[in-house]
């Protein structure tokens, strides 16, 4: 049994267009006896709108989703990318900035709360949990299979904001998907952007940068791709047909969340990871790997 | 503004050069543009730099010129992806991705002369939805940007997929907490009236 807890903010992807991210995270969770308790009436963080345009409001909004989830036992366990982002901004600048932490204070009405610490699910499963006691969990190892792990731009950047591992060579997501026993590859796109919210505005712009990162990560020999972010997972994943027909090539890498590979090595099921959900079909993949 | 000024041949002088822009800019994205010595790392991590006018290091310059009005009449702004390159590998620690920000909100306030107008559709929807619903509602959101952006048949063959995957949802609930997350937004609007915040 592990004594972890948590205060569990999924934000608005997980619970609409990846919702196999949220079941997988809270079977996972559930299986290594790590407590995730949802923050009653979270609401959503702004995302890149909301900074992009006013900055003020995206601070406000992340300041009264840590009030929130202060009502919340446990560290703040966060699953999107852009969500872990915006909060860790948000402790951050109201830290550095006195001027800005008035207004935010004066627009939420309440003195901001900081002291809480906000966590990434990587984080949470590779140094509270620990790789060790991950891998004594792991009774399906994935063996044999070829994982890209991408991390895209909001878990490591800027330097000294996300904290969650090296800015320019992180290693957080192979040491995690390594302990659950699969091989990870090398490559060179894993940090680059995918386009992120372009895909609503400029679905044009998405498809040229997310077919490079396919591109790469199927040179360099993956036969899947993890991420740790909705967004991501929505353009390699729900774009990755329209892009091979754009350039008349075929990728056929299905994309899984974090959660969901951990998951299979621990033993749970299709069903408890929402892989139906995924456009790009992984079950040949995992049958001709022995693992589903 | 005019977005003529585009095409004008550059004169730098008093007369040009707007400074008190430029310490806006600054004071919202707390960063000095004067430490940018112009190396480029920025524009060369860029993924979007081959979509923009300016790249990353030429908007920080035009900015140490007071030249603002070319920056907004251009659409470099909202072609930032907000990836945070630039800022992380500047040697001179300018946070470029916040100036960014600054220059966004600036264009926006002054009703966007910039002419990228999906972007900014988008990100006016992603709000609403936020005063409306507390939280986003994807097909909503990609329903009523369609509509509004009179492109009725953009990504028309992914809708029922995603439909049939449970990735959309067709109805949606309101946060509890409407009137409170209400209440900051008309806060923010009105320190703004009295010049508390910019």
């Amino acid at each position: 049994m592990s004594d972890l807890k948590y205060a569990y903010y999924p934000g608005c992807s997980l619970h609409a267009s990846a919702g196999e991210y949220d079941l997988s995270t809270r079977e996972l969770f559930k299986r290594l006896s790590i407590g995730l308790t949802e923050i009653p009436d979270w609401f959503c963080c702004g995302a890149t709108p909301a900074h992009n345009v006013d900055e003020l409001l995206s601070l406000s909004l992340c300041a009264k989703n840590l009030e929130l989830a202060d009502a919340v036992e446990g560290d703040v366990a966060v699953a999107c990318a852009s969500c872990f982002s915006r909060l860790k901004f948000t402790q951050h600048t109201l830290e550095e900035n006195p001027t800005k932490r008035k207004q935010v204070e004066k627009a939420i009405d309440a003195p901001v709360k900081l002291d809480g610490k906000v966590k990434h699910l990587l984080e949470i499963l590779a140094k509270d949990l620990g790789l060790e006691r991950l891998a004594a969990s792991v009774n399906k190892p994935l063996s044999g299979l070829k994982v890209a792990c991408y991390y895209g731009c909001l878990l490591t950047r800027p330097t000294d904001v996300p904290n969650l591992d090296c800015t320019e060579a992180p290693t957080i997501m192979e040491r995690v998907v390594e302990a659950a026993g699969a091989e990870t590859v090398a490559w060179t796109h894993r940090l680059e952007c995918c386009g992120a919210n372009f895909t609503l505005s400029r679905p044009g712009v998405v498809i040229q940068l997310t077919n490079a990162i396919l591109n790469s990560a199927k040179e360099a020999g993956a036969d899947c791709i993890m991420v740790g972010c909705p967004l991501c997972h929505g353009n390699l994943d729900i774009r990755q047909k329209e892009i091979e027909s754009v350039y008349s090539t075929s990728y056929n890498l299905p994309v899984f969340y974090l959660t969901q590979l951990v998951g299979l090595s621990v033993g749970l099921g299709s069903d408890k990871l929402g892989l139906d959900a995924m456009i790009v079909n992984p079950l040949p993949l995992l049958k001709e790997k022995g693992l589903a | 503004m005019d977005v003529r000024v585009k095409k004008k041949k550059m004169i730098i002088s008093q007369e040009t050069m707007d400074v008190d822009f430029v310490r806006k800019v600054e004071a919202l994205s707390d960063t000095s543009v004067r430490r940018c010595f112009q190396c480029g790392k920025c524009s060369a991590g860029c993924p979007m730099a081959t979509f923009m006018e300016h790249p990353p290091n030429r908007v920080v310059r035009l900015l140490q010129l007071g030249q603002w009005q070319r920056i907004l009449a251009g659409r470099s702004i909202w072609y930032c992806a907000s990836c945070e390159t630039c800022s992380t590998r500047c040697p001179n620690k300018v946070h470029l991705a916040s100036i960014m920000d600054a220059l966004r909100k600036l264009s926006w306030d002054a009703e966007g002369p910039s002419k990228e107008s999906y972007v900014q559709l988008a990100n006016k929807l992603f709000l609403q939805n936020i005063r409306t619903y507390g939280r986003q509602y994807e097909m909503r959101l990609a329903a009523v940007f369609n509509v509004k952006s009179g492109q009725f048949l953009k990504d028309m063959m992914l809708g029922p997929k995603l439909f049939a995957k449970g990735k959309l949802k067709m109805f949606h609930s309101k946060n509890k907490n409407l009137a409170e997350i209400e209440k900051i937004f008309s806060r923010i609007d009105e320190m703004r009236k009295k010049g508390e915040a910019l």
